[in-house]
Protein backbone atom coordinates (compact mmCIF):
# COMPACT_ATOMS: atom_id res chain seq x y z
CA UNK A 1 0.00 0.00 0.00
CA UNK A 2 1.39 3.28 -1.20
CA UNK A 3 2.14 5.63 1.86
CA UNK A 4 3.06 8.94 0.18
CA UNK A 5 1.98 10.51 -3.00
CA UNK A 6 3.41 11.92 -5.70
CA UNK A 7 1.68 14.07 -7.52
CA UNK A 8 3.20 14.35 -10.80
CA UNK A 9 4.11 18.13 -11.81
CA UNK A 10 8.19 18.43 -12.65
CA UNK A 11 9.88 21.35 -13.84
CA UNK A 12 11.82 21.19 -16.85
CA UNK A 13 14.45 23.01 -18.24
CA UNK A 14 16.15 22.34 -21.99
CA UNK A 15 19.50 24.05 -23.03
CA UNK A 16 18.91 26.68 -19.38
CA UNK A 17 15.55 27.93 -20.86
CA UNK A 18 12.45 27.02 -18.23
CA UNK A 19 9.98 25.25 -20.68
CA UNK A 20 7.79 23.56 -18.00
CA UNK A 21 4.76 25.48 -18.97
CA UNK A 22 5.11 23.60 -22.40
CA UNK A 23 5.34 20.37 -20.70
CA UNK A 24 2.35 17.47 -20.52
CA UNK A 25 4.83 14.42 -20.08
CA UNK A 26 8.88 13.58 -19.11
CA UNK A 27 10.29 10.89 -18.81
CA UNK A 28 14.09 10.16 -17.05
CA UNK A 29 15.09 7.15 -17.75
CA UNK A 30 18.70 5.93 -16.34
CA UNK A 31 20.08 3.12 -17.50
CA UNK A 32 23.89 1.18 -17.07
CA UNK A 33 23.82 -1.53 -20.11
CA UNK A 34 24.48 -5.35 -18.47
CA UNK A 35 27.24 -6.70 -19.91
CA UNK A 36 27.64 -10.89 -18.81
CA UNK A 37 30.10 -12.24 -17.40
CA UNK A 38 29.09 -15.67 -16.83
CA UNK A 39 32.07 -18.10 -16.64
CA UNK A 40 32.35 -21.88 -16.37
CA UNK A 41 31.61 -23.43 -13.33
CA UNK A 42 28.36 -20.95 -12.44
CA UNK A 43 25.18 -22.43 -12.20
CA UNK A 44 23.34 -19.29 -13.15
CA UNK A 45 24.13 -16.48 -15.90
CA UNK A 46 25.61 -13.25 -14.01
CA UNK A 47 25.84 -9.61 -15.24
CA UNK A 48 28.04 -6.45 -14.48
CA UNK A 49 27.47 -2.87 -15.14
CA UNK A 50 28.37 -1.31 -18.43
CA UNK A 51 27.87 2.12 -19.63
CA UNK A 52 25.30 4.77 -18.57
CA UNK A 53 22.66 4.85 -21.26
CA UNK A 54 20.37 7.24 -20.19
CA UNK A 55 17.29 9.13 -22.16
CA UNK A 56 14.75 11.90 -21.15
CA UNK A 57 11.77 12.03 -23.15
CA UNK A 58 9.50 14.35 -23.05
CA UNK A 59 6.01 16.41 -24.66
CA UNK A 60 5.78 19.27 -25.67
CA UNK A 61 2.93 21.99 -26.74
CA UNK A 62 4.22 23.41 -30.38
CA UNK A 63 4.41 27.17 -30.32
CA UNK A 64 5.59 29.29 -32.80
CA UNK A 65 5.47 32.12 -30.56
CA UNK A 66 8.82 34.13 -30.02
CA UNK A 67 10.67 32.60 -27.18
CA UNK A 68 8.49 29.28 -27.73
CA UNK A 69 8.57 26.09 -27.85
CA UNK A 70 10.00 26.51 -31.31
CA UNK A 71 12.82 29.25 -31.42
CA UNK A 72 14.17 26.77 -28.24
CA UNK A 73 14.20 23.97 -29.79
CA UNK A 74 14.84 24.01 -33.46
CA UNK A 75 18.35 24.56 -33.45
CA UNK A 76 19.40 22.62 -31.10
CA UNK A 77 19.12 18.95 -33.63
CA UNK A 78 22.41 17.26 -33.72
CA UNK A 79 23.84 19.02 -30.99
CA UNK A 80 24.82 18.13 -27.20
CA UNK A 81 22.56 20.15 -24.53
CA UNK A 82 22.59 19.77 -21.04
CA UNK A 83 18.48 19.00 -20.23
CA UNK A 84 16.81 18.85 -16.53
CA UNK A 85 13.74 17.86 -15.06
CA UNK A 86 12.96 18.30 -11.52
CA UNK A 87 10.16 16.73 -9.39
CA UNK A 88 8.93 20.01 -8.35
CA UNK A 89 9.50 24.10 -10.02
CA UNK A 90 11.26 24.98 -6.48
CA UNK A 91 13.79 21.74 -7.00
CA UNK A 92 14.82 23.02 -10.11
CA UNK A 93 16.78 25.90 -8.02
CA UNK A 94 16.72 23.75 -4.57
CA UNK A 95 16.31 19.87 -4.76
CA UNK A 96 15.82 17.90 -1.58
CA UNK A 97 15.83 14.78 -0.34
CA UNK A 98 12.41 14.29 -1.06
CA UNK A 99 12.24 16.66 -4.02
CA UNK A 100 15.01 15.90 -5.96
CA UNK A 101 16.60 17.09 -9.52
CA UNK A 102 17.79 14.97 -12.84
CA UNK A 103 20.10 16.14 -14.78
CA UNK A 104 21.14 14.91 -18.20
CA UNK A 105 24.76 16.54 -18.94
CA UNK A 106 25.62 17.22 -22.85
CA UNK A 107 22.23 14.59 -23.93
CA UNK A 108 22.32 14.15 -27.65
CA UNK A 109 18.95 15.40 -30.03
CA UNK A 110 18.89 13.83 -32.82
CA UNK A 111 15.39 14.85 -33.95
CA UNK A 112 12.63 16.72 -33.75
CA UNK A 113 9.13 17.45 -35.90
CA UNK A 114 8.37 21.58 -36.43
CA UNK A 115 5.03 20.40 -37.35
CA UNK A 116 2.64 17.68 -35.94
CA UNK A 117 -0.24 18.44 -37.08
CA UNK A 118 -4.02 16.65 -36.16
CA UNK A 119 -7.62 18.06 -37.12
CA UNK A 120 -8.86 19.55 -33.78
CA UNK A 121 -6.21 19.06 -31.43
CA UNK A 122 -3.07 21.16 -30.25
CA UNK A 123 -0.12 20.52 -31.96
CA UNK A 124 2.88 18.67 -29.70
CA UNK A 125 6.46 17.46 -30.00
CA UNK A 126 7.62 14.57 -28.72
CA UNK A 127 11.67 14.82 -28.23
CA UNK A 128 13.77 11.91 -27.01
CA UNK A 129 17.03 13.13 -25.65
CA UNK A 130 19.86 10.06 -25.29
CA UNK A 131 23.35 9.69 -24.29
CA UNK A 132 25.05 11.83 -21.90
CA UNK A 133 25.84 11.28 -17.90
CA UNK A 134 22.59 11.39 -15.42
CA UNK A 135 23.30 13.02 -12.09
CA UNK A 136 20.80 13.48 -9.14
CA UNK A 137 20.49 16.67 -7.06
CA UNK A 138 19.41 16.06 -3.30
CA UNK A 139 20.97 19.28 -2.16
CA UNK B 1 27.95 40.52 -23.18
CA UNK B 2 24.61 38.49 -23.84
CA UNK B 3 20.92 40.23 -22.79
CA UNK B 4 18.17 38.38 -21.60
CA UNK B 5 15.32 38.64 -24.56
CA UNK B 6 12.66 35.87 -23.17
CA UNK B 7 11.22 35.48 -19.70
CA UNK B 8 12.28 31.68 -19.54
CA UNK B 9 16.01 32.50 -19.82
CA UNK B 10 15.26 35.63 -16.74
CA UNK B 11 13.85 38.94 -16.78
CA UNK B 12 14.50 40.39 -20.31
CA UNK B 13 16.96 43.29 -20.20
CA UNK B 14 19.30 41.62 -17.85
CA UNK B 15 22.69 40.42 -18.68
CA UNK B 16 22.58 36.86 -19.76
CA UNK B 17 25.30 34.61 -17.83
CA UNK B 18 25.37 31.11 -19.57
CA UNK B 19 25.86 28.26 -17.54
CA UNK B 20 27.82 25.31 -18.28
CA UNK B 21 26.97 23.38 -21.03
CA UNK B 22 24.80 26.01 -22.24
CA UNK B 23 24.50 25.92 -26.43
CA UNK B 24 24.90 30.10 -26.78
CA UNK B 25 24.06 29.50 -30.47
CA UNK B 26 20.75 28.01 -30.31
CA UNK B 27 19.63 30.71 -27.59
CA UNK B 28 21.03 33.65 -30.26
CA UNK B 29 19.62 31.52 -33.04
CA UNK B 30 15.82 31.48 -31.41
CA UNK B 31 16.09 34.82 -30.43
CA UNK B 32 15.86 34.06 -26.64
CA UNK B 33 19.26 36.41 -26.19
CA UNK B 34 20.53 38.80 -27.98
CA UNK B 35 24.40 40.70 -28.33
CA UNK B 36 23.10 43.74 -27.88
CA UNK B 37 25.17 45.83 -25.21
CA UNK B 38 23.18 47.68 -22.83
CA UNK B 39 22.92 51.35 -23.93
CA UNK B 40 24.20 53.69 -21.67
CA UNK B 41 23.55 57.73 -21.70
CA UNK B 42 26.75 59.82 -23.85
CA UNK B 43 29.19 60.93 -21.69
CA UNK B 44 30.67 62.53 -24.60
CA UNK B 45 31.72 66.14 -24.04
CA UNK B 46 30.37 69.16 -26.81
CA UNK B 47 33.20 70.24 -28.57
CA UNK B 48 34.28 73.50 -27.41
CA UNK B 49 33.28 76.65 -29.80
CA UNK B 50 36.15 78.52 -31.85
CA UNK B 51 36.05 82.22 -31.01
Amino acid sequence: MATTQYLSNPALKINGVDLTDQCTNAVVTFTKEQLENTAFGDSARKFTAGLQNNTITVTLYQSYAAGETEASIYSLVGTNVDVIVATTTAALTTPTATAPKYELVQAYLASHTPINASLGELSTIDLVFAGGALTKSVA
Amino acid sequence: MYIIISPRLGTPGDEYIPENGVNIDALLDGGLISTDSVKKSSKVKSEPKEQ
